[in-house]
């Protein structure tokens, strides 16, 4: 089970080794080397810190390299794109410096260690005796050493025409990175991206009408507010997580494309200087392959993002009622346990009006009411799994850490009391955050925002 | 090895039962201008297919430029094609609809990539520099001819070899196409192999050898 869990992280870690080799040609054994070292380090770092610290923030460390990684990636892209487009921009010391055994070294080392860490991650739960250390170790180790030669073996093999650019290699290594680590929910980069986008997209507005004052203003035409109601629908955050995720790559093979060529004008018969000419486009042309990959790796992980393979607990909820005081009083303890840290929900029924919630131990011990809803999608509801709540409309993974927080597709908070004999909520605030959420979500056309 | 640019020896094409050429042996020193003679049928053009990498043998050995052709695969063929040989025939074989200058831009496409410049002085050394524009249909033979020769020696060929490049033209004309001829090969040192049915073209050459029925019946060495 656990084996056919690892093994796309495998071939991910494989293709890496593999172009990391095509990459730095001239430093096989270095890039072999480190490569094992650093995937050996990178799965034992990553079991301890997911060990020694609490909750997710090993998951957010973690995460926050890939992040790095892939920032890495846009800074090499518009690297690539500037010294392509800009004139008599020199580019030598770079040359020299992706061609020293030190930047093979690290870039295979960092690369090994993600991929690691990222394997690391699959693994269940064991504790970290001295013991399981040296075993993890030691498997590790072999693996490591087993698809290093292994893709050693396969690169001798491909066609030596089939060179990368220094970009390209960081692009499809980025990719790769990221389809190994969007398959487990807590390392997706695309979700919260998006995510992260729309938030964005939301407040800007908001601090903009707000500073502008223009719901007030005569002079905007009500049709204006079909366009700035764009801005806060999920498509916002979707194409701009979109935009972001894939514009590095795609300014890699602009840079590819353009890459200007050798200069052949110093030859004086015809045909050779065109022969040479032809083989720089061609060589160009195939260089172009291995970004164009890292293009569909790219897809797969966004892909792989949007539609995560994984169940959900989803309970049925529980109808609820208020008191006479109005307020609906949950007990902590009772066929269910409020704090086990898994989604419970409820159903509140009074007077034909209903509203749907739930409770939630988060990771911090922090208890939260929300509804079962967001401010911009259909209320679908939310199911969880692994460390996050996802929103069944849009699909957006939102990490247990900000379940409680307003903004985007969180869940709506709801203020509660806790006391002795359980959570308090007031039931009419409850009825009308329900009514304004839905109201707000399904009004005018079908299928909300 | 040696200079020869061409080396065959028991080379060999047949047809079924016909013998289109008959075991063959071969040399021509590189830079060479041999003519080929010999009635209709005698295999001059089967030779000249064998040579320019257009068909393989059915047996025997032939080495062009020290490859041998019998070991090269199609794309190694092909390449030899493009890189090593230029061949005019009696018909010209250009595209109807493309200029003279384009004509010639494609066996560079063809070769590595077009270079429109190149063709233009390429035309301008076979005296067509104010033909550029016209396409085959608008050009007398002679013209259509050396625009074949420019585009034959466009990709700086090793081998030039002409199978009845003169047989449709008039005398003024063959006179105007072998002295362009000689004036490049003095350039460019190329080699020339060419099949003529007239003796007067083939005094252009350095040496003649006469093919009968697939056989090489006799060799003559003009004096210059
Ligand atoms: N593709 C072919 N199939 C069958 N026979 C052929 C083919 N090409 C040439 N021949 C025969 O081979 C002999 C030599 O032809 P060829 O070399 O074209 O003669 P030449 O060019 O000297 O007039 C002729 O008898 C011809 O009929
Ligand atoms: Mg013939």
């Amino acid at each position: 089970m656990i084996a056919v869990k690892l093994i796309p992280h495998l071939l991910s870690w494989f293709g890496i080794v593999l172009i990391l080799l095509r990459g730095f040609p001239k430093r096989r054994s270095v890039v072999i080397a480190t490569s094992i070292a650093g995937f050996v380090i990178g799965v034992v770092g990553a079991f301890l810190l997911l060990r020694v610290l609490t909750g997710s923030v090993g998951f957010v460390i973690i995460t926050s390299v890939l992040g790095m990684c892939f920032l890495f990636l846009w800074g090499v892209s518009v690297a690539a794109i500037y010294s392509r487009a800009g004139r008599g921009v020199t580019t030598g010391w770079g040359v020299r410096l992706v061609s020293t055994p030190l930047c093979a070294g690290s870039v295979t080392a960092i690369s090994g260690i993600v991929a690691g860490a990222v394997c690391s991650c699959t693994l269940p739960a064991m504790d970290s005796t001295l013991m399981n250390l040296a075993m993890l170790g030691s498997i590790s180790g072999a693996l490591a050493y087993v698809l290093a030669y292994a893709a050693l073996a396969v690169e001798k093999r491909i066609s030596h025409s089939f060179t990368v650019s220094p970009s390209g290699m960081i692009s499809a290594v980025v990719a790769l990175q990221l389809f190994s680590s969007s398959s487990i929910i807590r390392l997706d980069l695309f979700s919260p991206l998006s995510m992260k986008v729309m938030k964005f997209a939301h407040d800007f507005v908001h601090q903009f009408m707000e500073s502008m004052l223009i719901p007030d203003h005569v002079f905007v035409w009500s049709y204006l507010w079909r366009y700035i109601g764009l801005l806060f629908g999920k498509e916002i955050g979707f194409w701009g997580g979109m935009f972001i995720w894939f514009t590095p790559v795609l300014l890699v093979m602009c840079a590819v494309q353009y890459e200007r060529l050798p200069s052949v004008a110093h030859i004086r018969q015809g045909a050779e200087r065109r022969k040479l000419l032809a083989a720089a486009i061609r060589q160009r042309r195939l260089r172009l392959v291995v970004p164009f990959i890292a293009l569909l790796i790219f897809t797969a992980a966004a892909y792989q993002s949007c539609y995560p393979n994984v169940e959900y607990w989803d309970p049925k909820p529980i109808v609820v009622t208020a008191t006479s005081s109005g307020e609906i009083i949950i007990p902590m303890k009772s066929d269910i346990d409020l704090e086990d840290g898994k989604l419970h929900k409820f159903l509140f029924k009074q007077g034909g009006k209903e509203a749907r919630f739930f409770v939630l131990l988060g990771p911090a011990a922090k208890l939260t009411v929300d509804l079962d809803a967001c401010a911009i999608c259909k209320p679908d509801g939310y199911g969880q799994a692994d460390g996050t709540v996802i929103c069944y409309y849009c699909k957006t993974l939102i990490p247990l850490e900000t379940v409680g927080k307003p903004g985007g597709c969180n869940p709506v908070p709801i203020t509660f009391t806790e006391k002795k004999d359980g959570v308090h909520i007031d039931a009419l605030t409850l009825i009308n955050e329900w009514t304004n959420t839905v109201q707000s979500t399904t009004k005018g056309k079908e299928g909300g925002k | 090895m040696s200079d020869n640019i061409i080396e065959t020896s028991g080379l060999t094409r047949s047809y079924g039962d016909i013998c289109a050429l008959k075991p063959l042996d071969l040399h021509v020193p590189e830079g060479e201008w041999l003519s080929v003679m010999g009635h209709s049928g005698s295999g001059k053009s089967t030779l000249m297919n064998l040579v320019g990498g257009l068909d393989r043998p059915s047996a025997g050995s032939l080495r062009v430029g020290g490859a041998d052709l019998l070991a090269l695969s199609e794309d190694g063929l092909a390449r030899f094609r493009r890189e090593s040989v230029g061949i005019i025939f009696q018909q010209h074989h250009m595209v109807p609809y493309l200029t003279a200058v384009e004509n010639v831009m494609m066996a560079q496409y063809f070769h590595s990539v077009p270079d429109e410049a190149e063709a233009r002085t390429a035309l301008e050394r076979v005296g067509l520099g104010h033909r550029l524009k016209n396409r085959p249909g608008e050009l007398s033979g002679g013209e259509q001819q050396r625009v074949c020769i420019a585009r034959a020696i466009i990709n700086s060929p090793k081998l030039l070899l002409g199978d009845e490049p003169t047989g449709n033209l008039d005398h003024k004309s063959t006179v105007m196409v072998m002295e362009l001829l000689k004036e490049l090969r003095a350039e460019e040192r190329f080699t020339i192999i060419m099949v003529t049915h007239n003796q007067e073209v083939a005094a252009w050459g350095d040496r003649t050898i006469y093919l009968d029925d697939g056989v090489l019946v006799r060799e003559e060495r003009m004096s210059s």
